[in-house]
């Protein structure tokens, strides 16, 4: 469909009214289908204006791999680098992601940060991880609450769901870590955090970050300055230069990991086997908490 | 029914006691002698709203701002496992590489615990620590300690403890004032080092009470976490306390024991500000400043910087010589009142025997003032609201 830009404005305002009207007046199912009309438009926008504006974009792609600015010129020519044009494949994938995770749940948005990082990881890390490689972030305070709303959505209806955000357990009183959120898919011993467990974490989100980065064709900003913000806390990670090198922060993590990784293993799988022995389901996944018997009156 | 913490509770009132912290016993320590202020933060008493409804509303206090913006410094110093510490701790101390671990004494079994909860997991902690050798922590987060202050027990709570730097214990503060080329505000260093030592002085206490290990397992020496120049990153420095620490171990000791202060008090003693359901003060401010006038103060310029009923103390101490600085104090004395300060030193007053050395220094005073002013007169004869007033303020 050939819309102009206009056109679909237009569309897209008429139907967010459409929309507002019909959730107010209570019609679930009209706001549903009119919500999905409302995202084709969208989408259609986003595929109009980039189909108006090719050289701007490749501009607009920013930095490269190595933090130098890419010639507008380059991918400007048609056909010219097969990197060009996988460029603006992937730029295209990128920002119907981004589009996307702007109407995505955002379950499924912490989701798919945790699973770039393979670890439990604390709220602000997800939101920056988000930022970096999946599209603009859910605001921080939504995410507060995620937790004990998946709680109660698995005890109400427990495996009814691919998926749950879950806690991370402390090692010592099997009890949820603050502020550390995890998958319910991972094994247990994933999900338990022993006291070597924040650091072995963050080198293991340090590396994941620096490969994504390297699959990426083209890094944002904010992915590179999530990965110059491992590579200063990492011994061996900066080198010289003024980016970092994804390979070189692989490098540098994966040798202190091997310092960590023995000890750190060892207390987790024994948290592990006492979280299987003693809780239940509900509680593996959501930490079990301390009771405070309250003391009785002496007189 | 007639226990110190009853009567304390008396005469804080209803509202909720604000707790004793590091900052309040520096700045206590600093000024023994002041009843007022020893019995004021022993009952927990809002000080600023007292002063506030007395007529005379402190000039300071932390902005939110400020103390967002120290809330923000702290987390981003220990996120991720306190991923930033840990680099400088290894760059400028020295941290060997395995020492990684980390554990959360405030946040443990699920929920934020109560002073003493928190205080007991502590004490297991880091006993266990001290006693152990390797795989004891090195990084304890939010630990709660206690210290006797006046007789009674009062909590504290530094911001992290790091063992295993060289085999000590260092506490860790993180304060959010700025370093800038090297150089940070020398009057909140000061500050920061003052209440380090109080938490240096309450972690040895631990120590011994748990009998895990030697006191001086505690090391003197701090870690001060600053913002460097103009930016957020962090920069670590070791401040020595030992001369703190054993200044405020003599004046923790000379602190009269709140019981003894409370004796000399009448039993229906109050500051309470009678709040309504809207939380409007609604005692009459003058039965206020009554009740607060018999505790007696001890009035000093410092406590402008430290103490939010430095405006009513000092409007009380007008005419006394004392609230002209401690080294005025000390030199006149027996001399308590400005009045008798410049009569003495004009010769109109004879000087009691107590009073002689000081008279001969205020006549010396006098004399060389008025031999280097042009005119060449003593002071002016009484004007104003005490005599001497504009004299006052180039005399001595």
């Amino acid at each position: 469909m050939a819309d102009s830009l206009e056109d679909l404005e237009r569309r897209i305002d008429e139907l967010r009214v459409a929309v507002r009207q019909a959730s107010m007046a209570g019609d679930r199912a009209a706001a549903r289908d009119l919500r999905k009309k409302l995202r084709d438009a969208e989408g259609e926008w986003d595929a109009a204006l980039e189909r108006l504006a090719p050289a701007g974009r490749a501009g607009a792609q920013g930095a490269g791999r190595d933090g130098q600015p890419r010639e507008s010129s380059q991918a400007g020519e048609a056909g010219g680098e097969d990197g060009a044009v996988a460029q603006e494949g992937a730029a295209t994938r990128e920002r119907a992601a981004a589009g996307d995770a702007r109407l995505l749940p955002i379950r499924e948005q912490v989701h798919q940060a945790l699973t770039l990082l393979g670890v439990p990881s604390g709220q602000r890390l997800v939101l920056t991880v988000h930022e970096a490689f999946l599209g603009a972030a859910p605001p921080a305070a939504r995410l507060t609450s995620l937790r004990r709303d998946e709680e109660r959505s698995f005890r109400s209806a427990p495996y009814a769901r691919p998926y749950y955000l879950c806690a991370a357990l402390t090692y010592d009183l099997l009890a949820p870590a603050r502020g550390i959120l995890a998958v319910s898919t991972w094994p247990m011993d994933r999900r338990v955090i022993g006291p070597l467990s924040p650091r072995v974490n963050y080198l293991t989100a340090a590396i994941r970050v620096a490969e994504a980065t390297l699959r990426v064709p083209a890094p944002t900003p904010a992915a590179l300055r999530l990965l110059w913000r491992f590579a200063a806390n990492i011994p061996g990670a900066a080198g010289t230069g003024r980016a970092a090198k994804p390979e070189l922060v692989v490098k540098a993590a994966g040798a202190e990991l091997d310092v960590h990784r023995e000890a750190d293993e060892a207390h987790r799988s024994a948290a592990a086997d006492r979280a299987r022995a003693q809780l239940d389901d509900a509680e593996q996944l959501f930490g079990s908490r301390l009771r405070v018997f309250p003391r009785s009156a002496t007189g | 029914m007639h226990t110190t913490e009853a009567r304390l509770d008396r005469i804080r009132g209803f509202a909720p006691p604000r707790p004793h912290n590091a900052r309040t016993i520096a700045a206590l320590t600093s000024n023994p002698g002041c009843a007022r202020r020893a019995i004021m933060d022993a009952a927990g008493v809002d000080k600023a709203r007292v002063a506030a409804h007395a007529g005379f509303r402190a000039p300071f206090g932390q902005s939110q701002f400020a103390i967002t913006r120290g809330n923000a410094f702290e987390a981003q110093v220990k996120a991720d496992g306190c991923a930033e510490l840990l680099r400088l701790l290894r760059e400028q101390l020295h941290l060997p590489i395995p020492e990684v671990s980390y554990d959360d004494l405030e946040y443990f079994g699920g929920e934020r615990r109560s002073h003493e909860a928190r205080h007991a997991r502590t004490r297991a902690l880091l006993g266990r620590a001290a006693a152990s050798g390797d795989d004891a922590g090195t990084m304890f987060d939010h630990p709660m300690l206690t210290l006797e202050v006046g007789g009674r027990r009062v909590y504290l709570e530094p911001d992290l403890i790091a063992f295993r730097l060289r085999d000590r214990f260092h506490v860790v503060e993180i304060k959010s004032f700025a370093v800038i080329d090297g150089q940070a505000d020398g009057g909140k260093v000061a500050a920061a080092v003052i209440q380090s030592a109080v938490y240096v002085l309450a972690l040895r206490q631990l120590m011994e009470a748990t009998a895990a290990a030697p006191p001086d397992i505690v090391a003197d020496e701090v870690i001060l976490v600053c913002p460097e120049n103009f930016s957020n990153r962090p920069v670590a420095a070791l401040l020595d306390v030992r001369k703190e620490l054993t200044v405020l171990q003599r004046q923790l000791a000379r602190l009269e024991r709140i019981e003894d202060l409370l004796d000399t008090l009448p039993a229906d003693l109050t500051f309470d500000l009678e709040a309504d359901e809207a939380g409007v003060p609604r005692r009459p401010p003058g039965e206020l400043a009554e009740a607060i006038r018999v505790v007696p103060a001890r009035y000093a310029p410092e406590c402008l910087s430290s103490c939010e009923m430095c405006f009513f103390c000092r409007d009380e101490a007008q005419g006394e010589t004392g609230a002209l600085g401690r080294d005025v104090r000390d030199d006149l004395g027996c001399v308590e009142y400005v009045p008798t300060a410049l009569a003495l030193a004009r010769g109109e007053a004879e000087p009691s025997p107590e009073q002689a050395e000081a008279a001969a220094v205020l006549r010396l005073a006098c004399r060389l003032r008025s031999e280097s002013l042009p005119g060449g007169e003593g002071p002016p004869p009484a004007a104003g609201r005490w005599p001497g007033e504009e004299a006052l303020g180039e005399a001595v």
